[in-house]
């Protein structure tokens, strides 16, 4: 697997506890990972902005890998209708703040990973300081609007955008690189006048399905593995049980990162 | 003379005319959905080429339905 700089490591550690080596023995066998890579996911920090279906599956896949900080973010509390597909939550936890029955499950899953879990609607004016220092933003968002924020913050500040997003049977993920090729904005341009749509139908296996994938990325990129989805839509439909991609290329009149707009191009 | 064409739109055969552009295609078969992408024969087709881009005999469109769900 080609490499590259991990996106956000610093502070690694020189080597594994003895409690860490054995809990990712599995994973650390994998000639992608080993001992750097799985230091590299310890020193990772991930803000995960959704704990419904998606960062049900995400927050746990990401603490139990190992990824060594977590910022949650979700403003709803535990409701029965999230059940038969966010399964970081449970029928003890309805009216709970998700954030707080987030904590509680990952902290006890994975003493190692630090969480953040903060109950608040992510918007333009504090996404900047929700990221704090985070190096990841991972769309667990259930609605257009919240993406178009992370879009901005991830152009803004340079920040690898993993794009994931269900409806019924079907899922589609994708993975955008602030300068480097389209952003969340060239492939689903803006709408004027956007309204919240009602909820969408919502199967856990999707969800399941999809986060996943993102998962994959994302731990692809906090190891310095090149992200697979970048400048391609991966799409995934549960009824005929197949996966297609596409390729998506930078919008030179994208209204958001297009050559009109201040350039956020890093290093080639 | 107009013959009309043969295109597969999502999978289904479509005769259309041969001057017949993606925009048009688009306008027809948006149903509700305004945010949907376009792929035509594999490639993603930015918005402001719809109508420049006139479909050929066997070619193949997709309308793709962004899933914003979570």
């Amino acid at each position: 697997m080609r490499r590259s700089r991990p996106v956000g490591s610093r502070n690694e550690r020189p080597m594994l506890t003895e409690q860490e080596s054995r809990r990712y023995s599995r994973q650390v066998a994998l000639p992608e990972i080993g001992v750097e890579g799985q230091l590299r996911l310890a020193a990772g920090r991930v803000m995960v902005v959704g704990l419904g279906g998606l960062g049900s599956i995400a927050a746990y896949y990401l603490a139990a890998a190992g990824v060594g900080y977590l910022k949650l973010i979700d403003r709803d509390r535990v409701a029965l209708e999230n059940l038969n597909r966010q399964i970081l939550h449970s029928t003890a936890d309805l009216d709970r703040p998700k954030t707080e029955s987030a904590a509680e499950k990952l902290s006890r899953l994975n003493p190692h990973c630090r969480i953040d879990a903060l109950q608040t609607t992510i918007e333009d004016d504090n996404a900047a300081a929700l990221l704090a220092d985070c190096a990841l933003i991972f769309d667990a968002t259930d609605n257009r609007k919240t993406r178009e924020v992370l879009n901005r913050l991830s152009l803004r500040r340079r920040v690898p955008f993993v794009y994931g997003g269900i409806s019924g049977w079907d899922g589609m993920a994708s993975t955008f690189i602030p300068g480097r090729g389209a952003c969340f904005s060239c492939l689903f341009p803006p709408q004027p006048e956007a309204t919240e749509s009602p909820p969408s139908p919502a199967l856990g296996p999707t969800a399941g399905l999809v986060a996943s994938i993102q998962c994959m990325e994302t731990l692809r990129l906090l190891i310095g593995a090149l992200p697979q989805l970048a400048g391609r839509l991966l799409r995934f439909s549960g009824l005929t049980m197949e996966f297609r991609t596409l390729q998506i290329d930078r919008n030179p009149l994208c209204p958001v990162c297009g050559s009109s707009q201040p350039q956020h191009h890093s290093t080639p | 003379m107009n013959t009309a064409i043969r295109i597969t739109v999502n999978g289904m055969p479509e005769d259309v005319s041969p001057s017949t552009t993606l925009a048009d295609l688009v306008n027809l078969f948006r149903e509700m959905d305004r945010d949907l992408i376009v792929e035509h024969n594999g490639r993603f087709v930015f918005p402001q080429d719809y109508a420049s881009i006139q479909v050929a005999a066997d070619d193949r469109v997709e309308f793709i339905h962004p899933n914003f769900g979570g």
